[in-house]
């Protein structure tokens, strides 16, 4: 089984990317061996989806990274380092780099998994998208589809 | 005493969201003392205006992805009272099976993984894996049941599908529902005996404290309420109260407070608590015999005032949950699983709901109209119920560690364990990645 999976909080504008694009996904037939779903702020959950029988898990999220709001990029765990406080770290943040660390400290094997992140435009108390976001969220849904059913 | 000091945490770690702590003490003399919440108003109750009935529990399902369940039960229960809609006694047996799942879950995030680093001196559960290995790898364990648990009764647990008014759209099978069983004699129960002895060898580094309040919780007569039940309150005194559900708003009496963009509520005092200690003290006789004795052993025994032990009493909870959860699955499995048509509309109106979330008592409430159109709804969720608890235990608490001689960092770490205690659920908080690449 492949797995598309979205996190953030819808509360917060663009840090729900990751939700929306999911909801986006319901309107595409996905092939039955791949499965979209919501974690939302439970990354936790994602050692529910760690098992010999997943083949590959696209994260979708909000990710600062330095680009211009709106920019996605696609890259693997390995290709990134966190520059959130270490220290105040706890799994209820819901930093997937941590959570993934956790993972492999403890023994869990990592299936095949890149992450698509979305460079934010506004982070702060919304329901909505931000402009930037929100008209662009068709695509981000297509290119999400379309790397988990052909590229992997 | 001279003592000058300044605790100023803006973002309490491990807590869902951003509560900020500002205390400052001039020559001994508190100046000032706030539990503080800037949470934005999300307007729930008015997206679910203008909606159809089958549509508003997926919409305050989104209210909180760690109580998702809890919202869709609470949100549905709202609608089957509005409208009439029946509901079968397999359909109440499988979400109050929902409802175990759901603090299981959510109790072994909070214990294990967001007050036990406090215990053990650490700053995360992070820096414990190389000395806690095995601790870490079963409450990891634990909590992946518990995220499957929930998902093969709701559909998922973030936003369930399978719940809706009127039943279930889909029921597990009988094999399924046996399969999740046999794993939890087989693997949970080994694990939570691996949890037990640790928390019950941290249960002295609790802190001393004790401030008796209000504690307000569901009381259901056949069981320990969680899915059902009606609004009980109990106070220092022992005494006890009950109320309709339909009348919550007697109960809750919300208002607003200049230090919290979060609404404050209250009751018989200035605040009360809710949540895992407060149903503790409601309905401690009605917990399963396993759990009563896991509380003997942590030495608890209502009234329990120490508002630190809400996490010890969300462990006797979670075995609560696994006990009886296996005589649930035990009644269902001898009746059988039977597919069953969902329950309709019989009337039109207001209808109110309580279920117990792993926070605390949860209250929605919402208007239809003769269409089954929503008119309005109403929501407390139980961190906005605790907010003002927490703010009268800062006032206590600190002119003790203040009077014990505590250092700044002492006092700093005591009230961020005490809002930790409260497992708060605050909606502001993000998830976002903050990287730099390096291949």
């Amino acid at each position: 089984m492949k797995y598309i999976i979205g996190i953030g909080n819808y509360a917060m504008g663009d840090d729900g990317i990751g939700l929306q694009l999911i909801e986006e996904l319901s309107r595409i037939q996905l092939p039955s061996n791949c499965m979209a779903l919501e974690l939302k702020n439970d990354a936790l959950g994602l050692f529910s989806y760690l098992l010999p029988e997943t083949s590959a898990i696209l994260v979708v999220d909000c990710v600062k990274m330095g680009a211009l709001p709106g920019e996605w990029r696609i890259f693997s765990p390995e290709e990134v380092r966190s520059l959130k406080r270490v220290a105040h770290a706890s799994t209820h943040d819901g930093d997937l780099l941590q959570i993934l660390e956790l993972a492999r400290a403890t023994g869990y094997s990592i299936p095949p998994l890149r992450i698509m992140g979305i460079e934010p435009d506004s982070i702060e108390p919304s329901m909505e998208l931000s402009a930037t976001l929100r008209e662009r969220l068709k695509g981000y849904g297509n290119v999400a589809a379309r790397l988990i059913q052909e590229e992997w | 005493m001279t003592q000058n000091m300044n605790v100023n945490v803006h973002h309490v770690t491990r807590v869902e969201g951003h509560g900020n702590i500002v205390v400052n003490v001039t020559n001994g003399k508190i100046e000032k003392c706030e539990w503080q919440v800037p949470e934005a108003p999300r307007f729930f109750e008015a997206m679910v205006r203008g909606r159809h009935y089958t549509e508003v529990a997926r919409i305050t399902s989104r209210i909180c992805g760690i109580c998702s369940v809890g919202h869709t039960l609470a949100s549905v229960k709202a609608t089957e009272d509005a409208l009439g809609i029946p509901l079968t006694k397999q359909a109440i047996k499988l979400r109050r099976l929902l409802k175990h799942a759901e603090n299981f879950d959510s109790h072994i995030v909070h214990v294990l993984f967001l007050v036990a680093p406090d215990l053990l001196g650490a700053q995360s559960v992070f820096p414990l894996v190389p000395t806690h290995t095995e601790v870490i790898k079963a409450a990891l364990r634990l909590k992946r049941f518990g995220h499957e648990w929930g998902s093969l009764l709701a559909g998922r647990t973030t936003h369930p599908t399978r719940v809706v008014p009127g039943g279930f759209a889909e029921l597990p099978t009988s094999k399924e529902l046996a399969t999740m069983r046999d794993r939890l004699i087989n693997e949970v129960t080994p694990d939570i005996n691996l949890v037990l002895d640790v928390v019950l060898s941290l249960a002295s580094r609790f802190p001393d404290f004790d401030r008796p309040t209000e504690y307000m919780a569901l009381h259901d007569s056949e069981e320990y309420g969680l899915y059902d039940g009606q609004i009980q309150s109990v106070m220092p005194d022992h005494s006890k109260e009950q109320w309709y559900v339909r009348d919550y708003r007697q109960v809750t009496n919300e208002y607003v407070n200049s230090q919290s963009t979060a609404k404050w509520t209250k009751n018989k005092l200035e605040s009360y608590s809710a949540g895992a200690l407060a149903r503790f003290n409601n309905n401690y006789d009605q917990l399963h015999p396993e759990a009563i004795k896991v509380a003997k052993a942590l030495g608890m025994k209502p009234l329990v005032t120490n508002p630190y032990l809400n996490s010890a009493a969300q462990v006797v909870e979670t075995v609560h949950s696994v006990h009886s959860s296996l005589q649930l699955m035990d009644e269902l499995l001898t009746s059988g699983i039977e597919q069953e048509e969902l329950g309709n509309p019989t009337k039109h109106g207001e209808g109110s709901s309580a279920v117990e979330v792993p926070r605390g008592i949860l209250f929605h409430h919402y208007n239809y109209d003769e269409d089954n159109m929503c008119l309005g709804g109403d929501c407390i969720i139980p961190t906005n119920q605790n907010h003002a608890n927490i703010q009268h235990d800062f006032e206590k608490l600190v002119p003790e560690l203040l009077a014990a001689g505590k250092t700044e960092a002492d006092l700093e770490l005591a009230l961020e364990m005490l809002v930790r205690a409260y497992d708060p659920c605050i909606s502001c908080s993000t998830h976002y990645l903050n990287v730099e690449f390096v291949k």
